[in-house]
């Protein structure tokens, strides 16, 4: 999984911004949320995503393993990610 | 996730507007920036100058980018500055008149993975299209089109209504897809630089725009999942209110440098050449909430006509 092609993503102090240019169209995103994006950015695959997460803000796996996986089908079916 | 990002909250710009020449070709009736042959800003900035401005882009993260003009591709360091934000990462649409588009200089757009080439194409016609674009040459910017598509760089077409050419309006749409664009935008032209003078001969009637924006929006629904056809109905007064309290995360930086707060008021941010992008950013930001912003919005409602004095810059 990678950012689409038309979508740039940039870090901000309240968390980050993906920017779709195609459409210019921008989303912005919690910290938690930016922390994600980053990782598919940085090229991790959605299964090394959430036991990162998890470790880095103390949470529960199984529970950030599903918010992990409802967030990045959100963004597949926004066309900001792809396979 | 939001669908929207106050630009007060940004650490910089999102998108940057960069007028990177007043130099044209072409003499066009409408055109806002009053370029010409011959019409290049004297102080504009030197290729040190302009590389700097770039590198300064691109270490803030400005995610996307469009060189326009003047027409930009006159510009004598043009392809050294869209290497130079592309291999950053950063996307980049160039706006032009569509006379340089050779397929030499097709390939080079495509090679450097520009996002978009937008082309000015006011007419349907050779005639229409050579009423508006003075000195244009219709063939030509086909031409233009055709090579970009065959180059396989992404197409916009642009269309600037007039009271001689807004009778096309289905025609130029359609023409668009025949060329193989990806999109087409629209909107309605404004009342500042060359416009004032040929104002009599541009003017659209408020019930012609009307019939202007069914035909497009029949259009648009004609080639969805196509050709993206969109258009921006609301007239500058109300977009100016909006963007009072909504600021775009846009900066627009003229040839020189100069940085404007918005292309519809007369009022500059900050200067390029002098300071740091983080500081025309923060600067941008407060300056909406001047009062004399307010004020020249306000007056603009009394007075459409005072958009003629936009090329007077007020710095705040």
């Amino acid at each position: 999984m990678r950012l689409a092609k038309n979508v740039k993503f940039r870090e901000e102090k309240f968390g980050g911004v993906l920017f779709e240019t195609r459409s210019e169209k921008v989303y912005t995103l919690t910290p938690t949320a930016a922390a994600v994006v980053k990782q598919v950015a940085e090229g991790r695959t959605p299964g090394e995503i959430a036991p990162a997460l998890a470790q880095r803000f103390e949470a529960d796996g199984t529970t950030i393993e599903r918010e992990v996986k409802a967030f990045l089908a959100e963004l597949a079916e926004k066309g900001l990610v792809e396979d | 996730m939001n669908d929207a990002a106050a630009s007060e909250a940004l650490a910089a710009p999102l998108y940057v507007a960069w007028q990177i020449t007043n130099e044209c070709n072409l003499a066009c009736l409408h055109c806002i920036e009053e370029s010409g042959p011959g019409k290049a800003f004297s102080d504009e900035l030197d290729r040190e100058g302009a590389l700097r401005v770039v590198d300064e882009l691109m270490a803030n993260e400005v995610p996307y980018l469009s060189f326009s003009g003047g027409e930009p591709m006159l510009h004598p360091h043009f392809f050294e500055m869209v290497e130079r934000v592309t291999s950053r990462g950063s996307q980049l649409k160039v706006e032009t008149n569509g006379h340089y588009l050779t397929p030499e200089n097709c390939a080079r757009l495509k090679a450097l993975e520009v996002k978009a080439v937008q082309v000015s194409l006011d007419g349907a016609t050779s005639a229409t299209f050579g009423r508006m674009r003075v000195r244009g040459e219709f063939d030509r910017t086909l031409q233009g089109i055709r090579n970009l598509v065959a180059a396989d760089v992404p197409v916009e077409i642009n269309f600037s209504p007039a009271r001689f050419n807004i009778h096309e309006a289905g025609r130029i749409v359609d023409l668009a897809y025949e060329l193989g664009a990806a999109s087409f935008y629209s909107g309605r032209t404004m009342f500042t630089g060359n416009a004032v003078k040929a104002w009599r001969h541009l003017e659209v009637e408020d019930a012609d725009y009307v019939k202007y924006f069914e035909t497009l929006a029949a259009k648009r629904d004609e080639y969805r999942g196509r050709m993206r056809v969109s258009y921006h109905e609301a007239g500058l007064l109300e977009e100016l209110r909006y963007r009072l309290h909504h600021p775009a995360a846009l900066l627009i930086i003229l040839p020189n440098g100069l940085v404007k707060l918005i292309n519809a008021l007369p009022f500059v941010c900050g200067d390029l050449r002098r300071e740091s992008l983080a500081d025309v950013w923060a600067n941008f930001r407060r300056a909406w909430h001047d009062p004399r912003v307010a004020t020249f919005i306000d007056e603009l409602a009394a007075d459409p006509g005072a958009t003629r004095g936009l090329h007077k810059w007020v710095r705040v």
